[in-house]
């Protein structure tokens, strides 16, 4: 018998960048904000020259080309080498001139139109719209194409910009924290970037001082502040108390940033097994130290529960745990212990906010409007904890639909397309509806994992953590600013894959697009299909809203965002 | 549920008014059919309106599942209307008796689909197996693929055809098609038990080897059994359809010329 053998697979196996020659690490070294790293921080198998080599690539931007855009999601960072940027101040740019796709609903004749304007032949395309709309600039490079502004100068005219020279670090806050780009930033001249993927980024925080300060002060600065100024129970706080809180917070990340590549590998896995596997970030019994606050990503609650751990809910962005247990520890209680496990559900940020804190700024104000009449701060903390408590008296059998939608990652849904197969009779009017509003071509199939009589079918879920829109060249897939779907600009998909390859729920097509004839439209130099990605949309243009659902005639298929699904025996409800 | 009860009042009032309404004019000595008739055409023509809604999704014309209780409950009431016009269960004369099978088959076919479409969601769910209808000729063969060349794996690997004889006997039979398709669709179990038998009786005949083989022939027949269940009774949510919407379309033809007639002939 033949024995198949591989060398063990590498980190580095993929470099981010395959151009990075030794003259150009060579190079990197010499610029002063690399310059000043301490190289010999790094432990030998996580070189800098090897972070640069790999997790880095040098990227060459004209005037002009949009560097990111606001409400993107990235995951890398960049350090301006040479030339000037850009950046676009609050209000913004139109959506429209960053190769956004316009959302206008349809109205009654727009609808009734679509009854005889609608090519036979599905995914037709009228190429002249391309030529005219897109804003695309190719690139050399496959799959890195550049939206640009045709008109830089009227551009500065009408918006508040500021400026970014050789030596600034941009984007590196929502690289690290899985969050949206807060702003645009384009080449002004043409510019040369070194663009950092994330986990280098990682490493370059991890092990050398300097950026670790730089990057922690410009979160503490930019974002944490405001975050906990929106969370319920930091509110009352004004500016000094807050930015003390923000002070003493302290920010941890658990999980794999690229949840999305293992989540497929692990679905035949020992369910058992997979939660055992998750990185712990609170365990059950332990003292508490501080309050636990999701700022992204999704947390698995659980107890123990015989030989193995029985998921009771989730913790989500916004969301926190533990306060409950430190105020009974600082009323005087003995033995106030954790009651449950909260692990990390692929990749999550978290913020500690340490006792001391909460016991100077949170519960003085408790206190202090309890003995005003009042227990608002109180009621506040019992609602939020109360979310968990409720569900330790739950059975096996009641939680199993909940512990299945954590297990599959299907809380990462908005919109699910949430099935009851007790009541569809297999009749595919949503699937006919779905094909007559969207080019003749479903967006969706309905098929896909059932638990008991609950399907979640292959159509967008419209994720809270959409890990589809990371990497995108031309961000032509995004978040719509309206409504909150996420949609795609078919006029500046360049049809690369990266958001099929990404979605962990198979959720995205690619499809090749036709003529009128409905003949595939060829790439002129390879003679290819030329191919787009497809998704569910939820008839953003539609005044019926999602045909799907609006088509069912058993009210068997609903659009759920599972954060607010409440699982009874009869049905789901919560909506 | 509650919605139900609403469709059903609006629906008996309804049929309450119109009955009154042709006591009112039977007394007065004018012809009442002429009320029930035009009231039974209405609701004919809502029921019809069903199929076009469903032929416009980009429209905003109510969600479906409210069009499909109005549609339930107007064919009920259509029923009773109809027997209210014609005044018997069985009309005399020729066309309208032709009217009348037509209506009834439409009635009766639209009862069945109703029943059909609460009673076999359930009972596919509990097969805990789900498939694309149009798939399943796909998924058949792949099974038969892989039975077949299981046992011609067996065959080759242990040197007997003890297997191959029973597969090319009885089971090939199994797997060629959709098989106890009636059965299914009354929701028995003669497939499950033919299965059990035929993978039992084989056993006390083959080896260690080849009681492997058996095994995945027989965890095959039974993913195949629970796909043959998924055909038949998806078969026949699809294909009922195919009788009450010809029917209701020659229903609402006939109408049509009963009325014309009525206007040339009558009035």
């Amino acid at each position: 018998m033949t024995i198949t053998t591989q060398s063990r697979p590498q980190r580095w196996d993929q470099p981010f960048g395959s151009e990075m020659t030794d003259a150009d690490v060579e190079r990197l070294l010499g610029v002063p904000e690399i310059q000043a790293i301490e190289a010999d921080k790094f432990p030998s198998r996580i070189s800098l020259e090897g972070i640069l080599r790999n997790d880095a690539r040098i990227m060459k931007y004209k005037a002009g080309d949009i560097v990111i855009r606001e409400g993107d999601y990235g995951n890398s960072a960049f350090l301006v080498l040479n030339g000037s940027l850009r950046v676009v101040l609050a209000p913004g740019l139109p959506g429209e001139m960053l190769g956004r796709r316009k959302i206008q609903k349809k109205n009654i004749w727009q609808a009734l139109k679509q009854l005889w304007t609608q090519k036979t032949s599905p995914e037709f395309r009228d190429i002249q719209r391309y030529d005219h709309k897109s804003g695309l600039r190719e690139s050399a490079v496959p799959g890195s194409s550049h939206v640009f502004l045709q008109d830089v100068p009227a551009v500065l005219d009408s918006n508040k910009t500021a400026v970014l020279e050789g030596g600034a670090l941009f984007g590196e806050l929502a690289a690290l924290g899985r969050t949206p780009r807060t702003s645009t930033i384009f080449a002004e001249t043409d510019s040369e970037l070194l663009e950092i993927r994330w986990q280098g980024l990682r490493e370059l925080r991890k092990y050398d001082q300097g950026w670790r300060r730089l990057i922690d002060q410009r979160y503490r600065q930019n974002a944490l502040k405001a975050h906990l100024g929106a969370t319920s129970i930091f509110s009352h706080l004004d500016g000094d108390d807050l930015q003390e809180v923000a002070d003493n917070t302290l920010f941890e990340t658990y999980g794999t940033f690229d949840w999305h590549l293992s989540y497929k590998k692990l679905q035949g896995q020992d369910r058992i097994e997979g939660v055992k596997d998750e990185p712990e970030i609170f365990q059950q019994g332990a003292y508490p130290d501080g309050v636990l606050m999701v700022r992204a990503g999704f947390a698995r609650v659980s107890v123990e529960r015989g030989n193995g751990r029985q998921t009771i809910t989730y913790l989500g962005a916004g969301e926190f745990y533990g306060a409950d247990e430190i105020y009974r520890s600082w009323k005087g209680e003995l033995d106030v212990g954790l009651k449950v496990t909260i692990s990390a559900l692929g990749y999550v940020e978290v913020l500690r906010v340490p006792s001391k804190t909460i016991e100077k700024h949170l519960f003085a104000y408790w206190e202090s409007e309890r003995q005003g009449g009042t227990r608002v701060g109180e009621m506040k903390s019992e609602k939020r904890s109360g979310r968990i408590h409720d569900f330790f008296d739950q059975t096996l059998a009641e939680g199993a639909l909940q512990e299945w939608a954590v297990q599959e990652r299907f809380v990462n849904g908005t919109q699910a397309m949430l099935i009851n197969l007790d009541k569809c009779v297999r009749c595919d009017d949503c699937v006919r509806a779905c094909a007559s509003t969207h080019d003749g071509n479903p967006r969706f199939v309905r098929h896909g994992k059932t638990f008991q009589n609950w399907m979640v079918a292959n159509a967008c879920m419209h994720c809270a953590d959409p890990v589809c829109m990371i990497g995108c060249p031309t961000g032509a897939i995004h978040r719509s600013l309206s409504g909150g779907m996420v949609i795609i600009n078919d006029d500046t998909c360049i049809g690369c894959e990266t958001c099929a390859n990404s979605c962990p729920y198979s959720n995205i097509r690619m499809v090749s697009i036709n003529d009128e004839n409905g003949q595939h439209i060829l790439d002129p130099q390879n003679h290819k299909p030329i191919v787009k990605a497809t998704k569910c949309d939820l008839c953003a243009d539609q005044i019926t809203g999602p045909a799907c659902a609006f088509a069912c005639p058993h009210e068997a298929l609903k659009r759920v965002d599972f954060r607010d699904v409440t699982w009874t025996g009869e049905g789901v409800g919560g909506q | 549920m509650k919605r139900v009860w609403g469709y059903i009042a609006t629906a008996s009032l309804f049929f309450v008014l119109i009955w009154g309404w042709t006591l009112q004019v039977d007394s007065s000595l004018n012809y009442p059919e002429f009320i029930s008739g035009g009231a039974l055409f209405f609701v004919i023509l809502v029921l019809c309106m069903f199929n076009v809604r469903k032929r416009l999704p980009f429209l905003p014309l109510w969600p479906a599942h409210k069009w499909f209780l109005l549609h339930s409950v107007s064919g009920f009431l259509a029923l009773f209307l109809f027997w209210l016009h014609a005044d018997v269960l069985w009309p005399k004369g020729l066309y309208v008796q032709i009217l009348a099978v037509l209506f009834y088959g439409t009635t009766l076919s639209g009862v069945l689909g109703l029943i059909m479409e609460k009673i076999y969601p359930n009972l596919l769910t509990r097969v805990g197996l789900e498939c694309i209808y149009e798939r399943i000729p796909r998924d058949l063969a792949d099974i038969r693929n892989k039975a077949e060349n299981l046992v011609l794996e067996c065959t080759e690997k242990t040197g007997s055809d003890t297997l191959a004889q029973h597969y090319f006997e009885t089971l090939g039979w199994f797997f060629q098609r959709p098989r106890f398709i009636i059965n299914n669709i009354f929701g028995g179990q003669n497939a499950q038990t033919w299965v059990m038998q035929q993978c039992s009786v084989l056993e006390r005949f083959l080896n260690e080897a080849e009681r492997d083989y058996l095994d995945q022939i027989c965890v095959l027949a039974e993913t195949k059994r629970k796909i043959d269940f998924h055909y038949s009774l998806q078969t026949m949510l699809k294909k009922w359809l195919l009788v009450h919407v010809p029917l209701a379309a020659a229903v609402m033809a006939m109408v049509i010329w009963h009325i014309i007639v009525i206007q040339v002939f009558f009035i």
